[in-house]
């Protein structure tokens, strides 16, 4: 044995390639040829080949690595009776452990498959155990042994099943070269296995070869009977939830039926058509819909509409790849022409049988299609009829049935990155909202999914969002008439745009769509022309307009439960109208009474409830309401959780903004948390890359509130840089804001100063004169001025920001939340100035205010730093007594909303006599 | 891309190394994601991967192909990493990274024979690069022949034809190595 040189290798590689395309005797011959011809090529060419034959024995390389080892959490933890030994595999339903029995009872190793909670969902542990236990009873030679279920201290369900030591049946046959006969037999095993179930009720719903296995004496075994229904979701009415959308996952398209991609009932037929592809594939070694590449879509497609190409013409046809049949053939002991007139006739007939897209013209039983494989190998006539050329024709123009492809597939396409197609977008993460939010709305799922991923998607190519939007909308133009499926998919096409903020490309859609509704009865499609036209307009320029539409679009809908969802959308799209209109209350009543609604609604719409909380969090900050704000934040975030979207783009989104509320509180331990988990979410590797500017802002100032001045500066300085380069000019001023807040507390007033003159000329720019924000601006001055000595600048500065201040919220303008902080800033003025009396009265007006806003007994710094000032300033009036009073109060709230260490905190505790000052 | 494709050694590595975190933190944000132990395929890790970076905008690579070619040599060395890792620590690690089919982690690769494989394929890179690259598609990323063929717009037979030829080459390799 020698190594080749690369000279060598070069040479060899044109003979090896013709070699390799060549049947074991084709080859033999070849070679013997060879050798009168070139005796040293064709021994080195038999030394290659033999070790080829060699090394496909070994498996050489088939096996890709897997560096699984112990797991950290889970190796020698014990789950009942059992103790976790090693990870042995992973499915697309959760991870697998070998295991063995702790209890001294017997001796067996058994493998506890753990399933992926978020694929359970809620509740999911008792059902689990309950059906767990009806499976343990199906007990058959050829089915794996559900030796238990239940659910882990940590909440996650298990099962454990007998440990199976075997290889899939499809490898086992070419391992072991099975031919035609061998194969059938084997597979009548698992068939007998299935038709077992079927008699207890229990349908596997996700038979595929990795699910078969074969032991090394040959022994079939099914592994995850049933496992695919617990994973079901148990809605009422039996509506796809966004969980068994997820479990969906766990099904495998390839071997799915097509009422199992369309939604339809699945019954023991399901399991027939899985059956039918496994032989399908065991005979003539190549997937029904033929080899290559398919993308989700194009998998679809051919589950439902395209009828498998007949076995026998698959052997060879193999779209002109000679090899491939010639390795095939090889594989069953026999060659391509032989393989084909094997399977030509009944084998044929009875696969295409158990292909059938229709469930009723199926084998009725997997009896029947056992029977029949039995009959063909004992040579009596099968009882399954062949199609004729009439019944195919007729097949072949009968109308596309591709109706209802799950959300799944989206989820499939980019979450799991199935293979072959590639979706790109602006970021991954929006193209998993995107497919969640398809589930919003089921019909909307239903219809735009099938163009998305039928229709509209180019086969093979790389395509985005907006092309495949853009794809759509041509097609719905051509194909529908005015009708109000026409309308649903226009207004998802539309909200499709929306959410990828191209609202000029959405306007010219949902104006179509509310046209076309004009001319129709449907109360609930007019009403949903209307609402989704009005929120969109309501974004941009012509608020009369959007509230008219969302009025008219609300007065279409009575108030009974088979309108309730229709209401709930209009009402929130309505809220998000009279809230761009300023008008806030309205804003929150629209999306109460949306809650309201919601309850009436005839099952429990998981996403839409999200979405309400959501909306009533926002509308609630956005009115300074926090309390209530912060309430609906925490139902939002629990929503999210349930529905396993924690690491969403919206998750990320309602971080944020909960983390906003929170800093406006005053609760910043708190915030600082939230606004971290969001920035985590939006990362784009573990540095701040793909953070939004305005986020590393938000942090900035959180930072700077806990006193961590050099992350405040840091992370400022970064935003800052980051909002530049996008031209986002509101962050820029937020961000300089801050940053001059920062300098303050670094008692750089200088710096401090010189960035607040880089503010001013901003603000002059995009706000009225007398607007509050001037009024923040001039008391930040006054600090800055009062941190460089300079008192009586300070003290006329604060002066005119509290003028303006007032005067705005007296003519009914915003700033009246900002009125406590500022009244404080002049009390800390007034106080440096000596004017005792003056910040006593000015700190105890802005604690009068903060109990409005912040009412006991939530703590909060705000209201901490509040009494703060006060138990300073009468200290400063020599009123001790009341000082360390004011000062406890201060404590109180400080202590955990800023946390021990805070130089406020410390101070508080020293004004209240909780330590001696001296320290 | 440009850079690295000429060859510019600081450039290579510079890319390298963007690839090798950009998979480790997709690896590691599954890990966050499945909220426990993280199991997570090289397919899935490449094509995640693919997007956040494609989605970013990042110039580096013009095309899935060229992308897929690259990545997957740098997976490799992921692997590699890991397995030694584990082997190492004998427990611990952040994530796993699994075979496609799950059965067949009883029949976990040694790291030392990781170790060979890689070195037979750094020589057999030398010799005929693409051979090297549809291992590294194949056996250490789990893309089929299918997938492969499609990115390298080649027939599904080419790629089979040309990853046997690997094996053989690989195989021989090995076992010379073994009886030196």
């Amino acid at each position: 044995m020698s190594t080749l040189t690369p000279d060598q290798w070069r040479d060899l590689t044109p003979h090896l390639n013709q070699a390799l395309d060549m049947g074991v005797e084709e080859r033999a011959a070849w070679l013997t040829s060879l050798r009168g011809q070139n005796p040293s090529l064709a021994s080195q060419l038999e030394s290659l080949l033999a070790e080829y034959s060699d090394l496909a024995r070994q498996g050489f390389l088939e096996k890709g690595p897997t560096a699984l080892d112990d797991d950290p959490g889970l190796a020698g933890q014990v789950i009942g009776p059992y103790t976790l030994l090693s990870s042995i595999g992973h499915g697309g339903m959760g991870t697998v452990w070998l295991a063995e029995r702790t209890d001294g009872r017997f001796e067996r190793r058994v493998a506890v498959k753990f399933l992926n909670i978020a694929l359970v969902g809620r509740g999911g542990g008792n059902r689990f155990k309950r059906e767990g236990s009806i499976l343990g009873r199906l007990a058959h030679p050829h089915i794996a042994e559900l030796l238990d279920a239940g659910e882990s201290e940590s909440g996650s369900p298990y099962l454990v099943l007998e440990y199976v030591d075997g290889n899939h049946i499809d490898r086992y046959c070419d391992e072991h070269s099975l031919d035609v006969e061998a194969r059938i037999r084997l597979f009548l095993d698992v068939a007998g296995a299935v038709a077992h179930a079927h008699a207890n009720l229990i349908v596997h719903r996700d038979l595929k070869p990795s699910n078969v296995l074969v032991s090394k004496d040959g022994e079939v075994k099914l592994l995850d009977f049933g496992i695919a229904k617990l994973l079901e979701g148990e809605g009422p009415d039996g509506a796809a939830t966004a969980l068994t959308v997820q479990a969906g996952r766990a099904m495998t398209p390839e071997y799915a039926a097509p009422e199992q991609v369309t939604g339809g009932l699945v019954t023991t037929s399901t399991d027939v058509y899985s059956l039918g592809v496994l032989l399908y594939l065991l005979l003539a070694g190549q997937h029904p819909s033929g080899k290559g590449t398919h993308s989700p879509a194009e998998l679809m497609k051919a589950i439902v509409d395209t009828e498998a190409r007949r076995l026998s013409d698959m052997v060879t046809a193999a779209d002109g790849d000679g090899e491939t049949a010639t390795t095939n053939a090889n594989r069953r002991t026999t060659t391509p022409d032989r393989l084909r007139r094997l399977l030509r006739g009944d084998l044929d007939t009875i696969v295409a049988k158990a292909l059938k897209k229709d469930p009723r013209e199926r084998y009725s039983s997997v009896t029947g299609l056992a029977d029949d494989l039995t009959r063909y190998l004992k040579h009596e006539p099968i009882r399954a009829r062949p199609d004729t050329v009439a019944y195919r024709a007729r097949k072949f123009v009968r109308r596309n049935r591709t109706a209802a492809v799950l959300a799944a597939l989206v989820v499939l396409a980019t979450v799991a990155g199935a293979a072959g197609t590639w979706v790109q977008a602006r970021t991954a993460r929006s193209q998993r909202d995107f497919a969640f939010r398809q589930l919003e709305n089921s019909e909307a799922v239903n219809d735009l999914n099938s163009f998305l991923l039928s229709d509209a998607a180019p086969s093979g190519k790389p395509f985005t969002v907006n092309e495949l939007l853009e794809r759509a909308h041509q097609i719905v133009e051509r194909q529908h008439g005015n009708d109000a499926s026409k309308v649903q998919l226009l207004i998802s096409i539309g909200e499709q745009y929306n959410t990828q903020d191209e609202d000029a490309k959405a306007r010219p859609v949902m104006e179509e769509a509310y046209k076309i509704s004009r001319g129709l009865a449907d109360r609930s499609t007019r009403a949903k022309a209307s609402c989704a036209l009005g929120n969109l307009i309501g974004r941009a320029d012509d608020p009369n307009r959007a509230e008219a539409l969302i009025q008219e679009g609300l007065r279409e809908l009575p108030n009974e439960a088979q309108y309730a969802l229709d209401r709930v959308s209009c009402l929130l799209h309505g809220s998000g109208v009279a809230r761009n209109a300023g008008e806030v209350q309205q804003g929150i009543a629209r999306v109460q009474e949306a809650q309201r609604s919601l309850s009436q609604a005839p099952f429990d719409p998981q996403m839409r409830k999200l979405r309400v909380f959501m909306d009533l969090a926002e509308a609630y900050r956005e009115a300074g309401q926090l309390p209530a704000a912060i309430g609906a934040f925490e139902q939002a975030s629990k929503q999210l959780t349930e529905l396993g979207r924690d690491n969403t783009e919206t998750a990320g989104t309602l971080y944020n903004n909960w983390g906003l509320a929170l800093i406006q509180i005053g609760r910043p331990l708190e915030a600082e948390w939230l606004l971290r988990r969001a920035m985590y979410i939006s990362s784009a590797d573990q540095s701040e890359k793909g953070v939004s500017p305005m986020l590393l802002s938000n942090y900035a100032s959180n930072q700077d509130d806990l006193a961590h001045l050099d992350e405040a500066a840091g992370f400022a300085d970064r935003a800052l840089a980051g909002a530049r380069k996008a031209g986002d000019e509101v962050v820029v001023t937020q961000v300089l804001l801050t940053r001059a807040r920062i300098y303050r507390h670094q008692h750089d007033a200088s710096r401090g100063l010189a960035t607040l003159d880089e503010v001013e000329p901003r603000l002059r720019k995009d706000l009225p004169p007398g607007h509050f924000a001037f009024g923040s601006l001039l008391s930040e001055r006054a600090l800055l001025e009062l941190e460089r000595g300079d008192v009586p600048a300070a003290t006329r500065l604060v002066n005119e920001a509290v003028d303006i201040v007032e005067t705005a919220t007296k003519a009914g303008k915003a700033g009246r939340n900002f009125l406590p902080t500022l009244y404080q800033r002049r009390a800390t003025v007034e106080l440096q100035a000596g004017s005792l009396d003056a910040a006593a009265t000015d700190s105890s007006l802005a604690l009068d205010l903060l109990r409005k806003d912040i009412p006991p007994p939530t703590l909060s710094a705000k209201s901490g730093r509040g009494y703060l000032l006060l138990a300073r300033i009468l200290k400063a009036q020599g009123k001790d007594d009341e000082a360390r009073t004011a000062g406890r109060s201060a404590v109180e709230h400080l202590q955990g909303q800023l946390g021990p260490d805070h130089p406020d905190t410390i101070s508080a505790r020293q004004l209240a006599g909780l330590v001696l000052s001296a320290q | 891309m440009g850079a690295a494709e000429q060859g510019d050694g600081a450039a290579t590595e510079a890319l390298f190394e963007t690839l090798y975190r950009e998979l480790h933190r997709v690896a590691k944000w599954e890990l966050a994601r499945q909220g426990g132990p993280a199991s997570v395929s090289p397919t899935t890790l490449l094509h995640e991967a693919y997007l956040a970076m494609s989605s970013r905008g990042d110039p580096s690579f013009p095309d899935q192909a060229r992308f897929m070619g690259y990545a997957a040599r740098v997976m490799r060395r992921l692997i590699i990493d890991h397995a030694r890792e584990r082997q190492a620590r004998k427990r611990g690690g952040l994530f796993e990274i699994i075979s496609l089919d799950g059965k067949d982690a009883a029949n976990a690769v040694d790291p030392l024979e990781l170790t060979e494989v890689n070195q037979a394929l750094d020589e057999l890179e030398s010799v005929e690069p693409a051979l090297a690259e549809i291992v590294d598609l194949k056996f250490f990323c789990g893309l089929s022949f299918g997938e492969i063929a499609a990115l390298r717009l080649v027939s599904e037979r080419t790629v089979q034809r040309n990853w046997e030829r690997a094996r053989i080459y690989l195989h021989r390799k090995l076992r010379t190595d073994l009886s030196e």
